[in-house]
């Protein structure tokens, strides 16, 4: 049983993982997630990928909504602009793949600034609304412009790493983990900075932020600058994952999916997207897996799947919102208490 | 990919296989004589295309039922193993993952023109398996950029082909408007269309986008009736909008004739139009589950085995069965290995193929589809498409 | 571009516009009574065609017995969602309760297709079909009744607002809800009684645009364009609603008839852009001033 928080030294408290278990556990789960391609079927890896890029856009929206305030159902737009610039650079220039991210990061940032402008007249749901116009005008844009391929869309040739093609799951995969990993563990810095600090105090009470002295505006565009870098690195390893980007691929429902996302896993936790985003990847595969089994007694399962998966997500968005708003990182947290405090309970 | 990645893998994977391999399902079946042949399919079961989806379903099953009763290919028996996608590209290619880490398959059905475009290099890197699909995407038609690919029916563009060849037939130099969808389906034949109007003296006097799922169509039809066409293509729809533009011209007093393409001609969806289908056409390339002129025996068997009217995914479904596995039974004939570039060229040496009546006349695959239709027009005392022309060939 | 067909544009673009200024209407009614953003009201709107259908053709009932249930139907959902949705989610932040309107709506979704499937149905032919000339401009006969329908509508519901005591409670709890309490309005029951009526509301506005342009479980986006509509005219203004659905209207035909369908939407929500820089609450929203 823990009994305190017993810290010696400022290091020790500024540490990210602060225990022994903590540490322990990150490195399990990073031996875990290195063994994991060499036993894993493609579909497992498959959906590791898909659940990786959830989570890194995902985390990124968490940085906008959970953490600065400003509600965006614009993060499948961003993330398209970052998948858009990827497959434009590899099909007409065939530059490095990690020069194509970043450039496609760094364009999905500056709209992100220019989305987020408005953020400094309106506030709230006229910010969410402004932001789902900027998706409409994005997605007239890609769907008419030559250059993206009109309707059709892009098709483009797999990241090259020293000649080799990264086209597979398990070479994407280490592709796509790695950048995921470090933009999670860029964002759980960014938070112990003055940046993430303004953040916070700009969620909690924007005006009483710029009594303080933090330059409201500024701080703002910088959360949509950084959340949207988050969603065009995404998009970007999305292009790479699929190889095909077409105006259909980010649909508005895309947005509300993330948005979804951080509200089970836990607004304002780095935890909270990444629980929140794997969660809700892995479920539609659940219910799939559940339709299949139960075909045998019930022949209609397979066709109730769709509707039944359009249910479940907005009843879990609805159901954690009511009974658990803090969401899934309310849960763990519950169960690490309940060890911590062991023999005694809460 | 490099021949060399695979091994590299296959060995550090074979190491590893002890910590757990088989929880993940990595058995593989080993193609031995007799061992079964695969079709495997990303089938929208759910979502918007499930109309479709479920007749292919059963279109697929019921073919291999009639073939594997009849002994299979050479002996061999083919295992259908599908999955749902709700018509998501994403979960199409998870589908597709999927079943290739547990079969070993040569022929797959694909669900959309996103999935098949997505899903083409990886096709030829594996180069195992041959692939059709519900798309009939103008682009898939291109045997250089999708050499192991295939449609089983016109493309959209022949589509459009074959009603503006019935029209100018009918009306020499009618006035032709097309009406699409801003969706990549419908956009597909437009630009080709057009040109294809021109050359054959037919003058195309408006084109209408509308927006996908767009319902109110009153600002269109002004437009449409501005033009004053004498045909009305639709394409890119399944069926809304296209009653309640079609209702309103005739409310208006437009003498127009309205066509669809393929996905709209399902008997039932046109039945489905109410006052607004009759006398609306279209072009079929194959035969509708009840038409009994000139001799189908496999239409007879169908309805055999279906005592109730089948859809014409259903046909599509059945038909690309039957066009995947000839692909396969031509290939061993041949006595070479069921590999893509070789299923392809046993598709490709069909020539003057009787589909059993299912297409109305012979047909070969030169490439990646098979031009052939005719044009039926609804007639609602009958409640049935009835032809309306000849089997037009390209 | 000849005038005759610029005036059947318009009229046509004004008739689809008052369905949006119902509809927007019914989400202004919810927005002033409880602050909440009601996203779920595409998927109301469609919750009412399918109701209609379920009458009218599953059950085979007139087409006006079927209007009437349709829009109790969609009152009776209004009840429920507000208790057992809204009222739990009292005091927390606008946006969970945002969040749990988008939720309602996928649920709305998902239950439809569970009982209609996904295909695009039609509902049974009610309306007239002799078309309807306005000096030599033809508008469609649909068009034309829903545009009688919405204007019935929302007179009444301008009168109802000015001259009865429920209007009245309506307005103070609107301004209020403090003020409102003290002087002894029952403001739960105000809760209630704004979602039912913009619920019945909305279905019945589902009814008017699936007899326009058939049912499908996707036509919730009808709920996008209101949006667009209660954004321009002010979340809390009647008149906004108004004003914002007909103008919405307007610029939809016209950019639909000489740009073209595929910017119809574009358009719009350009113009919301414009907007919000200008007028940041709409043309005649509340600029609500905010203290420490």
């Amino acid at each position: 049983m823990r009994i305190g928080t017993l810290k010696t030294s400022y290091a020790a408290d500024e540490a990210l993982f602060d225990t022994a278990l903590q540490r322990g556990l990150l490195v399990a789960l990073l031996v875990a997630a290195v063994v994991f391609p060499f036993v894993a079927s493609p579909y497992w890896l498959f959906l590791a990928c898909l659940c990786a890029i959830n989570v890194a856009s995902a985390t990124g929206l968490n940085l906008l909504t959970g953490y600065t305030g400003l509600v965006s159902l614009g993060q499948a737009a961003f993330m398209s602009v970052g998948a858009y610039t990827v497959a434009v650079l590899e099909i007409r220039l065939g530059t490095p793949f990690a020069l194509n991210l970043l450039i496609g990061a760094g364009l999905a940032a500056a709209i992100g600034i220019l989305v987020g402008i408005p953020s400094l007249r309106v506030k709230g749901l006229y910010l969410a609304i402004a932001t789902i116009a900027a998706s409409v005008i994005l997605h007239f844009l890609f769907s008419h412009w030559t250059l993206t391929g009109e309707a059709r869309g892009l098709s483009m040739p797999p990241a090259r790493l020293f000649g080799i093609a990264i086209d597979q799951p398990f070479s994407l995969y280490w592709l796509i983990m790695p950048v995921t990993m470090l933009m999670v563990l860029g964002a759980a810095n960014l938070l112990r900075t003055r940046i993430g600090r303004a953040f916070i105090a700009v969620r909690d009470r924007d005006i009483s932020a710029e009594v303080l002295g933090i330059p409201l505006l500024r701080t703002k565009l910088t959360s949509f600058a950084i959340s949207s870098f988050y969603a065009g690195l995404a998009g970007g390893l999305w292009a790479y994952f699929f190889r095909v980007v077409t105006p259909e691929s980010f649909p508005l429902d895309n947005s509300i999916f993330y948005l979804a996302a951080i509200i089970v896993g836990g607004m304002g936790t780095i935890l909270g997207g990444i629980l929140g985003a794997v969660f809700m990847t892995l479920v539609p595969e659940l219910l799939k897996f559940g339709a299949n089994w139960l075909t045998p007694i019930y022949p209609d399962a397979l066709s109730a799947l769709a509707p039944v998966r359009t249910i479940v997500f907005g009843a879990l968005i609805v159901g954690f919102l009511i009974f658990e708003p803090r969401g899934l990182v309310e849960i763990w947290v519950r169960i690490r208490r309940f060890f911590h405090l062991w023999p005694f309970r809460t | 990919m490099t021949a060399f990645e695979p091994n590299r893998r296959r060995i550090i994977a074979g190491t590893a296989a002890a910590a757990g391999a088989m929880a993940f399902g990595f058995g593989r079946a080993s193609a031995q004589a007799g061992a079964p042949i695969v079709l495997g399919g990303s089938i929208p079961l759910t979502g918007v295309f499930a109309f479709a989806g479920i007749g292919i379903h059963a279109g697929i099953q019921d073919y291999l039922k009639i073939l594997n009763d009849g002994g299979g290919i050479k002996g061999r028996p083919v295992k259908y193993v599908a999955e749902d996608t709700a018509y998501k590209v994403d979960a199409s290619v998870a589908a597709f993952n999927k079943i290739n880490s547990q079969e070993k398959v040569s022929l797959y059905y694909g669900d959309s023109t996103g999935f098949a475009k997505t899903i083409n290099s990886e096709l030829d890197r594996r180069g195992t398996m041959i692939m059709a699909g519900a798309s009939f995407a103008t682009e898939l038609n291109d045997p250089k950029k999708y050499p192991l690919q295939f449609m089983a029916g016109p493309d959209y563009t022949e589509m459009f082909g074959i009603l503006l060849r019935y029209i100018a037939k009918e009306k020499p130099g009618a006035r032709v408007a097309f009406v699409y969808s801003d969706t990549e389906f419908g956009r597909d034949p437009i630009v080709l269309g057009e040109a294809l109007a021109k050359e054959l003296k037919l003058a195309v006097v408006e084109k209408i986008v509308t927006p996908p799922g767009s319902v109110d169509v009153s600002t269109e039809v002004l437009k449409l009736r501005r033009a004053n066409p004498d045909f009305t293509i639709f394409h890119g729809y399944v069926l809304a909008p296209i009653p309640e533009f079609i209702t309103q011209a005739k409310q208006m007093g437009m003498r127009s004739a309205f066509m669809g393409t393929f996905w709209t001609m399902d008997n039932s969806t046109v039945q489905r139009m109410g006052d607004a289908a009759e006398g609306f056409m279209g072009v079929m390339p194959y035969r509708y589950y009840y038409d009994r002129d000139g001799s189908a025996p496999m239409l007879d068997r169908i309805r055999q085995m279906r005592p109730d009217y089948q859809s014409t995914g259903y046909l599509q479904g059945f038909v690309t069965a039957m066009l995947l596995t000839e692909a396969a039974k031509r290939t061993l004939d041949a006595g070479k290995d069921l590999t893509g570039p070789n299923l392809k060229a046993g598709l490709n040496s069909i020539k003057d193929f009787d589909t059993g009546g299912l297409f109305g006349v012979p047909i070969s695959i030169p490439g990646n589809s098979v031009p052939v239709g005719r044009i039926y027009r609804f007639d609602a005392k009958a409640k049935q498409m009835q032809p309306a022309s000849d089997w037009i060939k390209l | 571009m000849d005038a005759l067909f610029l005036a059947e544009v318009m009229l046509a673009g004004i008739g689809s516009g008052a369905l949006y200024a119902l509809t927007g209407v019914a989400f202004v009614l919810i927005y002033k009574a409880t602050r909440v953003v009601n996203l779920a009201i595409g998927e109301i709107l469609m919750l009412g065609g399918y109701a209609f259908l379920g009458f009218a053709a599953g059950l085979g009932l007139p087409a006006i017995a079927a209007l009437v249930l349709a829009v109790v139907t969609g009152g009776l959902l209004g009840w429920l969602v507000e208790r057992s949705l809204i009222r739990p989610m009292l005091g927390e932040s606008p946006i969970s309760v945002f969040m749990v309107t988008i939720g309602l709506g996928s649920i709305l979704v998902g239950l439809v297709q569970l009982g209609w499937g996904a295909d695009p149905l039609r509902l049974p032919e009610f309306m007239p079909a002799t078309p309807v000339f306005i000096g030599d401009a033809y508008l469609a006969p649909k068009v034309a009744v829903g545009f009688v329908a919405a204007a019935v509508v929302i007179a009444a519901f301008l009168a109802l607002f000015r001259f009865s005591r429920s209007g009245v409670a309506l307005k103070a709890t609107a301004g209020d809800q403090g003020a409102a309490y003290s002087v002894g309005i029952d403001v739960p029951r105000v809760f209630s009684a704004a979602w039912i009526l913009a619920c019945a509301t909305a279905a019945g506005a589902g009814v008017l645009v699936g007899a326009i342009g058939g049912i499908s479980p996707t036509m919730g986006v009808f709920g996008l364009s209101v949006l667009v509509v209660v954004i321009i005219g002010g979340l809390d203004s009647i008149a906004g609603a108004l004003v914002g659905g007909l103008l919405i209207g307007l610029v939809e035909a016209l950019a639909g008839a000489f740009l073209g369908g595929e910017y119809k939407l574009v358009v719009t929500f350009t113009l919301l852009l414009l907007l919000l820089m200008v007028r940041p609450y709409g043309l005649f929203g509340t600029h609500e001033i905010e203290r420490l």
